[in-house]
């Protein structure tokens, strides 16, 4: 390997990145050339300081409190039943409001069918199955790969409605925060049992309808709150 | 069930490595997943040091803002616990989380550029390589701190808080070869301002 080639490999050869075979010509090399060999000691006092700093710094005492009044206003907003106050906009809110309140609702019936099946497959002494397998991953693989899809887009679209929630009435947002903790308990209750019994179909499909659920709630609220 | 190996567990693990204070921090999490508030505050005492570290780093030394990204990173976290599904440390989710909240907070970002000492102005730097303890370390911080915002996420991720190329490059959503790059000139940038 010539000095061109192995001036870019320094990096990874200090880090020690470098595969076995890469790393003898590369060690020679450095041993021969002042270049490198400057190069190598520099980066390695560079990465020497980065580990010294120090990786916990106490933050400033007032944060916690400013976070716990947030919190605050989350659950207060969870219980306000305030009248909407912009008249303009009233029709489109509450049709925001009724799609909360369906996918809240529509979460905890499938939260309750999951129950239900669990008790008949128990009874039956058999693994309980689903007959409406048709948007569910057919192996755990492709269904992790799905779930990773969901949070993606998930977390996307929050961030969205994150940025747009001014723009909502406060018992709107109130009602959306619930039916997104709903569905937030539905997925982690079918998580936690997803645990237990990993071959579980059942606990796929309900576990993925909760996802479709939120992905489908959040972006119905963003594409709703664009209009307003 | 493990989903993803997306964070390296061996990065950002629990404080302690005894099986019962991890079973105990697992169990905070659990609690503040059902809503419990001072479970979740347990957590934030936790954590806070580090995130807040790392927050100073990515808000290049700003104080304030640091601050304000840190009570964003763990108001979402308070929001978001239901999806945390333990494949990675905890510790781990909130880095990802204050990465994804300072690259949305554009606005956050035009304040700080004001503030942030600029790229051709290594005055401030001059003589850092001579200072020693805790000179020297704020030399270095002054110095990430100048450094773009692009090299600087990779530095601080790779050789301060210790993720592979590989974890970055999955949180930035963007190659490892890219991080490659970003980190060679935020090594080469720092060697200038503090070596030369």
């Amino acid at each position: 390997m010539t000095h061109e080639v192995i001036k870019h490999l320094l990096d990874d050869y200090v880090t020690g990145d470098l595969t076995e075979e890469a790393r003898p010509p590369v060690e020679e090399h450095v041993a021969s050339c002042a270049l490198c060999s400057a190069e190598v000691e520099s980066l390695k006092r560079i990465l020497a300081r980065a580990e010294e700093l120090p990786k916990s710094i106490d933050p400033p005492a007032d944060a916690w409190s400013n976070i716990r009044a947030a919190i605050s206003r989350d659950e207060s907003a969870v219980l306000a039943n305030s009248p909407f106050t912009r008249s303009g906009i009233r029709q489109r809110r509450y049709t925001l409001a009724a799609a909360a309140v369906l996918i809240a609702v529509l979460s905890s019936a499938g939260t309750g069918l999951y129950m239900n099946s669990r008790s008949r497959a128990a009874t039956s002494g058999t693994s309980a199955s689903n007959s409406s397998t048709e948007a569910t991953p057919a192996t755990l693989a492709a269904f992790t790969i799905e779930e990773n899809n969901y949070l993606r887009t998930a977390s996307i679209l929050q961030d969205l409605l994150d940025q747009q929630e001014a723009s909502l009435a406060p018992e709107t947002v109130a009602q959306l925060k619930a039916s997104l903790r709903t569905i937030d308990e539905a997925i982690l209750e079918a998580r936690n049992a997803l645990a237990r019994d990993p071959a579980n179909k059942l606990l796929v499909q309900m576990l993925s309808a909760s996802y479709r659920q939120k992905v489908d709630l959040l972006r119905r609220t963003t594409e709703l709150t664009r209009g307003t | 069930m493990k989903t993803s190996a997306v964070v390296s567990d061996t990065i950002g693990n629990y404080p302690s490595t005894k099986a019962e204070d991890k079973a105990a921090a697992l169990e905070r999490i659990r609690r503040a997943q059902a809503g419990d508030v001072n479970a979740f505050e347990l957590l934030y005492r936790e954590h806070s040091p580090r995130i807040y570290a790392f927050c100073l780093r990515l808000k290049a030394g700003d104080k304030s803002d640091a601050t304000e990204l840190l009570q964003d990173v763990f108001i979402k976290a308070w929001r978001r616990l239901g999806t945390f599904r333990g494949d990675c440390a905890f510790v781990s989710w909130l880095h990802r989380l204050a990465i994804n909240t300072m690259l949305e907070n554009a606005r956050s970002d035009q304040r700080r550029t004001a503030r942030v000492l600029p790229m051709d102005d290594t005055s401030r730097l001059a003589g850092a390589a001579r200072s020693s303890g805790v000179e020297s370390r704020m030399d270095m911080e002054n110095a990430i701190a100048s450094l773009p915002k692009g090299a600087r996420l990779a530095f601080v991720l790779h050789d301060v808080e210790g993720y592979q190329h590989q974890e970055i490059a999955e949180q930035l959503s963007v190659s490892v070869g890219t991080v490659k790059a970003q980190l060679h000139r935020a090594r080469r940038l720092l060697r200038e301002r503090l070596e030369s």
